[in-house]
């Protein structure tokens, strides 16, 4: 550790319905039949470490359901993204989506999620943790469960010693973070064809037209949904190939599954649909109940909105970078990567 | 998704492992990861790193190419002895498989373990899938698939064969029990086989199962010293 950095105890108090260690997930995992997994909403837990100096898959906290509190021996700074949320230190409410300093002997509270699924809380520096092929995602299945409960001491060695403002308790800093709306009570996703829409007489119109909800029976492997669906017909027997997340498919009941990044990597289903890359985040905080609606839309648009999602945190990136060397906050450098992901 | 358009079942297997095994050597830019199916790959790669059209391009000339050399990066495979044990309790599908293919139980066993079985790829949570058992026909599923079948299960269908990693559904017939661990997450890699290694069972008898179980599973050159 060098001299700079320090290593700090933080306490779980309350540990919601679900909270895990979490980063982006596994890479080259699944050539060898594990799921990448990771962060059911990657956009808010890359804006989360984004916020505190972070690379964007250093490990966080994914919270969901419930109460999250912690107790911290020294000064830490964190941040909070994801659904809407009430955020408190020291009993006093701070923002979400911002960089936040917690003072030495500070609670955080995280509470009364609405409107999506999920939260995460990133610190400033490198959360301790153990690593299944290279990342701290869970993997329940194959006995990485990584879940955090109450009572549990957390280790972070960060360089940050503390902040100083002369007038205020939270620093205010203006940066462009792109906050997704989680107002609007049916959220429209981006699809583009998969190879059995055609297949699937009047698929087309049903996801162009009709709303679709939501239902219990969701998690982390897929979401499923109420709403029409028609089933393909002269395909046969489909033999078992990869299928990629944010996959519509249509099993032998009458219902459409998304799905997630703790999928099982290969199945036989027709595929009507895939989500757009832009709109997975979105899903990942979809709760039983959310009403949705579907947009198709052309290959080219749907990477046009990647790269977009993209460039947004490549500027949000290289804000927070020149604000912390301003203000002497640490941040992890980042090499000025092919021209922000052109 | 890519697979190979023409020949039958089993080239088209045959075709997309040597695929996937030339994506995995050359890894075009852009590339994330892949995902081995029965008779194709999927993909999965940066959209913003290359465009759909330029992986396409790439994928086809780095099959071409290695169409020529023949038969593609050599895999010097590893080889692996698998004891199982077979009882009612861990072998509940037995009978049935039996009866389906026509012969009796012990001749189902002997065809199991006189097969040299290829990993075609790994399967869900690393689980080995393995061909070809040189059963007399196909072994249908179960038409009510379990919900939960013990780790180290031996399992059947079609004729192919593959081993539950950790516990789990699946419609596969279970026809006997290894006492090893195939896959563990604290070892690293956490399975010591990889697509390419040979098996072969061995049935043994359940008196060697408590001195058996729970050991790692390791190539049989790994078990036996001073064999390279």
């Amino acid at each position: 550790m060098p001299a700079s950095e320090r290593s700090v105890t933080i306490t779980i108090r309350e540990a919601a319905w679900l909270a895990t260690f979490q980063d982006l997930g596994r890479e080259q995992s699944e050539a060898l039949g594990v799921p990448c997994g990771g962060a059911a909403d990657q956009h808010s837990a890359s804006v989360a470490n984004i916020l505190v100096g972070n690379p964007r898959n250093a490990t966080g906290i994914e919270i969901m359901g419930g109460r999250f509190s912690f107790t911290t021996s020294k000064p830490l700074l964190i941040s909070v993204t994801g659904a809407p949320a009430d955020v408190t230190v020291n009993g006093s409410k701070v923002q979400m989506w911002e960089p936040v300093c917690v003072p030495a002997k500070g609670r955080v509270v995280i509470a009364n999620a609405h409107g999506g699924m999920r939260n995460y809380l990133a610190f400033s520096g490198t959360v301790v943790a153990d690593q299944f092929m290279g990342s701290t995602a869970p993997e329940a299945r194959m006995g990485f469960p990584q879940q955090i409960s109450a009572g549990q001491h957390l280790n972070l060695i960060t360089a940050y010693a503390g902040f100083e403002h002369p007038y205020l308790t939270q620093p205010l800093f203006r940066l462009p973070v792109p906050v997704p709306s989680f107002d609007h009570p049916v959220w429209t996703i981006d699809i583009v064809e998969g190879p059995e829409t055609d297949a699937a007489h009047g698929i087309r119109e049903l996801l162009a037209a009709r709303e679709y909800t939501v239902t219990a029976k969701s998690n982390h492997v897929g979401l499923r949904l109420d709403g029409p669906v028609v089933h393909p017909e002269g395909l046969g027997e489909i033999v078992s190939h990869g299928v990629p997340i944010g996959a519509f498919e249509i099993p032998h009941g009458d219902e459409l599954i998304i799905l997630g990044r703790y999928r099982t990597l290969t199945a036989g289903y027709p595929i009507v649909a895939f989500a757009t890359k832009a709109s997975l985040p979105m899903l990942g905080q979809a709760r039983p109940g959310q009403r949705m609606r579907f947009r198709w839309v052309s290959q080219e648009e749907a990477v046009e909105s990647q790269h977009e999602s993209q460039r947004r945190l490549s500027l949000l990136e290289s804000r927070v970078q020149s604000l912390f060397s301003a203000i002497d906050l640490p941040h992890h450098s980042r090499p000025v990567a092919a021209q922000e992901a052109a | 998704m890519v697979s190979i358009a023409s020949g039958t079942a089993e080239e088209r297997q045959t075709g997309s492992r040597k695929l996937r095994e030339i994506l995995l050597e050359v890894r075009p830019h852009g590339l994330l990861d892949v995902v081995a199916g029965i008779d194709s790959v999927l993909v999965e790669f940066d959209c913003l790193t290359v465009s759909h059209t330029q992986l396409a391009q790439t994928i086809r000339l780095a099959a071409a190419s290695r169409g020529y050399e023949g038969d593609g990066p050599a895999h010097h495979g590893k080889h692996f002895t698998i004891p199982m044990v077979v009882n009612e309790s861990f072998a509940p599908d037995l009978t049935d498989v039996a009866e389906e293919l026509g012969i009796s139980k012990g001749a189902v066993l002997g065809h199991l373990e006189a097969s040299e079985l290829n990993i075609n790829l790994l399967a869900s949570a690393m689980a080995p899938m393995m061909g070809r058992v040189q059963f007399p026909g196909q072994v249908s599923r179960c038409k009510e698939p379990r919900t939960n079948v013990d780790p180290g299960s031996v399992m059947v269908a079609g004729t192919n064969a593959i081993i539950q990693p950790f516990p789990g559904p699946t419609g596969w017939k279970v026809i006997g029990r290894t006492p090893l661990t195939i896959c563990d997450i604290r070892e690293n890699p956490p399975t010591s086989f990889r697509p390419g290694d040979t098996v072969r069972f061995k049935v043994v008898p359940e008196s060697e199962w408590e001195r058996l179980e729970g050991r790692f599973l390791r190539a049989d050159s790994d078990t036996t010293k001073g064999e390279h």
